[in-house]
């Protein structure tokens, strides 16, 4: 396989520093070396079906090279939507439509818009508009906050405060799948834990701590 | 017997016989015997034909499906209907013996009890002396001689005028036989079956008779017009028919589960419930009176000799004849050939000329005329040599000219323009299962309704155009009436037109069965993807070639398979390919969660 994992350019993801390279090339499935695979299907039973397999793709794709939002723009370079051997390509509309359907319900809301300027929730089509950057969710923040609520058993750190970089960052924590995480999803995954009166956050802006119970 | 087993066409029309054509058909009708109503014979539809007088029935066409051979019948009888009987046309079978094939059965198994058929009393009247044509010359009416046969006038010689000794126009004479023949007194049924109707006589018109020829009220007592002399007998005759008909009311009517096999029934009634009764019984009397089953077994009719000045009188032609015979075999070599050549071509004009005189006098030699049509046509073929399938369709149009069903065929009554409908769709279907022909075949079993339209009406030579209404009517109705050919209608609103058998299932498995194969041929280009594993995309040109399809059926097909999910397609630079669905079938990478 030809097509390496690259490191994605800084200015892909702002918060997320570069990871190194993966040591391992990424897999693609066997859909990827399908030329139909590339263009959306009219029929809603394959397309569905195509969908999936996008999503799955997708998914598993950003795991491997720790990718937690992506800029379609961008991304429609990357080997992720451009199969160089095969010269095939994702349009930009089918991308954002596979990624749109990820956001939905239907989808297993695996992704979410990023919606800037205006604070509202990016999931109801403010990325359609800007067609920009999508949070892509191979773990979902719930998900997230169990990763980290079974880390912080494991390691026994329960009662002491941690600030978020020793969690996204720190030593302790690369070899954790969390590690390198975006910032502000991080904070919402210890929100979704706060919620559950696992954690309490303190602190202001930029140097938050957070203590798990 | 007298009903007969019927054989049917694919579509479900009975299969005519060779030199048979049709008549007419109506629809809604059932069938009596005797007094009694045939339970599974009740409703259907009759068609009459040259020969044959047929019933099929409507739900149960295989089972229960009977054709009268005209030949047996010794008469028809019309009764016009009354109150909430409706109007039905009497068949009276002949004699036992003369029945065909029923030589066997008994004759005493005539039943002694029937009343009302008094099928004996008139034997088959000679042709009436009656007929006459008036010479143009001197206004002498001749008679027509008793052994005339109007369709074979143009080979017979005619008398000359009996007063002034002009030979008369050859179309003269066949226009007064068959006037005459169609008058012919229909064997009337004597007056002792008037116990159930209203005698006649009573009626005021009847007390005087106009003359046919001249319209001279004559006398009721007199047979010949007083004036002109002509035979009175007819115009009595048809006035009789309506009122004495012996059938009563049907409605409640007993009846028979079946027709009686063994014997010979007393008559056989046809029962027509939405009209068309009428023309019926006058194509029937008039096939009854041209007799066309006597020339199918009948042998070739001895070729004239034109060039031998046969025309000149009765006594030279005879004369001349054997003369002639005698002189022909000496005539060898080139010399021979070309005086063939010539006897053929006066032959031809001669033929040509006296049919096209008088739409009758074309009625007549109809059958001379398609004749020599075809072999022009295939002269003509010869000469160009560059006949497309159209143009070999369009030339056959002679031979599909006793299949078609032409709206004049068919009843004026309220149903009639469904019937067209349903005729012409089974006249279709029929067409396009003609194995002769091919027409689905030579399409890739697929072809759009709008070229089904053309070389359909090419086909019909220009005569009884179909309108496109009609003929996508004709083809909605093909699935109602069970016909071995299909109406299909794509996502884009393209309406084309199939073989029963070819299902969509069908058409995708071939489909997929061709893109396997690609598994297994090495793409002409070199390709960026693994053909052993995903073959390689198909356009919609590639497979119209492939499977004898236009672009458009293609087109549609593939994306029917699309629908179905069994390919997917690729939007490439050249447009759309379709590939086989590994979209859904390769198992999906799961992941680990």
């Amino acid at each position: 396989m030809t097509a390496t994992a690259s490191p994605f350019p800084s200015n892909l993801s702002t918060t997320t520093t570069l990871q190194p390279p993966s040591t391992t090339d990424f897999q693609f499935p066997p859909h990827y070396f399908f030329p139909p695979f590339f263009t959306l299907q009219p029929v809603a039973s394959t397309r569905s079906s195509q969908l999936l397999s996008w999503s799955s793709l997708i998914q598993s794709y950003c795991r491997h090279n720790r990718i937690f939002t992506l800029s379609l723009i961008d991304a429609l370079d990357t080997p992720l939507f451009n199969n160089a051997k095969l010269s095939r390509r994702l349009t930009l509309r089918d991308a954002k439509a596979i990624i749109s359907w990820m956001a939905s319900p239907e989808g297993g809301n695996r992704a979410e818009f990023i919606s800037t300027g205006t604070k509202k929730s990016g999931k109801s089509g403010g990325g359609e508009d800007e067609g920009g950057r999508a949070w892509i969710y191979w773990r979902r923040p719930e998900e997230w906050a169990a990763a980290l609520e079974e880390w912080v058993e494991r390691t026994g750190q329960k009662g002491t405060v941690l600030t978020l970089y020793e969690i996204a960052e720190g030593d302790a924590s690369r070899r954790e799948e969390f590690y390198g995480m975006d910032m502000e999803l991080l904070q919402r995954s210890l929100g979704v834990c706060v919620k559950r009166g696992k954690a309490q956050i303190f602190g202001s802006e930029g140097s938050e701590g957070v203590k798990f119970f | 017997m007298f009903l007969h087993h019927l054989d049917l066409t694919t579509a479900l029309r009975p299969s005519l016989l060779p030199e048979e054509t049709l008549l007419f058909v109506q629809d809604a009708v059932g069938l009596y015997e005797g007094k009694f109503k045939i339970a599974q014979y009740q409703n259907g539809q009759a068609y009459l034909t040259s020969h044959r007088a047929c019933y099929v029935d409507h739900s149960e066409p295989r089972k229960s499906s009977v054709a009268i051979f005209l030949k047996d019948v010794e008469k028809p009888e019309f009764y016009a209907g009354f109150l909430k009987s409706n109007p039905k046309i009497t068949l009276y079978p002949k004699p036992l013996k003369q029945l065909s094939r029923g030589a066997s059965v008994p004759p005493n198994s005539h039943s002694p009890s029937s009343a009302t058929p008094p099928r004996h009393s008139s034997p088959v009247p000679a042709p009436p002396a009656s007929a006459t044509w008036v010479c143009p010359i001197c206004s002498f009416s001749n008679p027509v001689p008793s052994n005339f046969d109007p369709a074979l006038a143009s080979r017979t010689p005619i008398p000359p005028c009996l007063a002034c000794g002009i030979k008369p126009p050859t179309v003269l004479v066949i226009k007064a036989a068959i006037a005459a023949m169609s008058n012919r007194p229909a064997p009337g049924p004597p007056p002792k079956d008037t116990k159930n109707g209203v005698p006649a006589s009573t009626s005021s018109e009847s007390s005087m008779l106009s003359c046919p020829r001249c319209t001279f009220q004559n006398h009721p007592s007199l047979s010949n017009c007083e004036i002109c002399g002509a035979s009175l007998m007819t115009a009595r005759d048809r006035r009789l028919d309506l009122p004495i008909d012996p059938v009563r009311s049907e409605s409640p009517g007993p009846s028979v589960l079946s027709p009686s096999q063994s014997e010979v029934p007393e008559c056989i009634k046809i029962s027509f419930r939405s009209g068309g009764e009428k023309i019926f019984y006058e194509r029937l009397k008039n096939a009854l009176v041209q007799r066309k089953w006597l020339l199918q077994s009948a042998p070739p009719i001895p070729k004239p000799r034109p060039s031998s000045g046969a025309f000149d009188d009765n006594y030279s032609t005879q004369s001349n004849t054997p003369s002639a015979e005698m002189e022909r075999p000496r005539v060898v070599g080139i010399a021979g050939l070309e005086r063939r050549g010539i006897e053929q071509r006066q032959n031809n004009e001669a033929v040509i000329g006296s049919a096209f005189e008088d739409l009758e006098a074309l009625m007549t030699s109809a059958k001379e005329i398609i004749a020599l049509a075809e072999q022009f046509a295939s002269h003509a073929n010869l000469g160009t040599n560059d006949s497309s399938e159209a143009s070999a369709l369009a030339s056959q149009s002679a031979s599909a000219l006793g299949l078609i069903t032409t709206k004049d065929m068919l009843g004026t009554g309220s149903g009639s323009e469904s019937l067209y409908v349903s005729e012409l769709s089974r006249n279709l279907a029929e067409w396009l299962t003609d194995d002769t022909r091919g027409i689905l075949r030579k399409e890739g079993g697929i072809v759009t309704l709008v070229d089904l339209w053309a070389v359909f009406n090419r086909s019909r030579g220009g005569v009884e155009l179909v309108s496109p209404a009609d003929f996508e009517k004709a083809a909605r109705l093909w699935d109602t009436l069970k016909l071995p050919v299909r109406l299909r209608q794509f996502k884009s609103g393209l309406l084309v037109v199939q073989g029963r058998d070819r299902t969509d299932e069908k058409t995708i498995a071939s489909l997929l069965a061709w893109l396997k194969s690609l598994h297994n041929q090495k793409p002409l280009a070199d390709v960026t993807w693994d053909w052993q594993a995903y073959g390689r995309g198909v356009t919609a040109q590639e497979t119209a070639e492939r499977f004898g399809w236009s672009v458009g059926v293609a087109n549609e097909e593939l994306e029917m398979a699309e629908e179905a999910g069994a390919l997917c397609r690729e939007h490439g630079i050249d447009g759309f390919r379709f590939w086989e669905n590994w979209l859904v079938n390769v198992p999906d990478v799961t992941i680990v969660v």
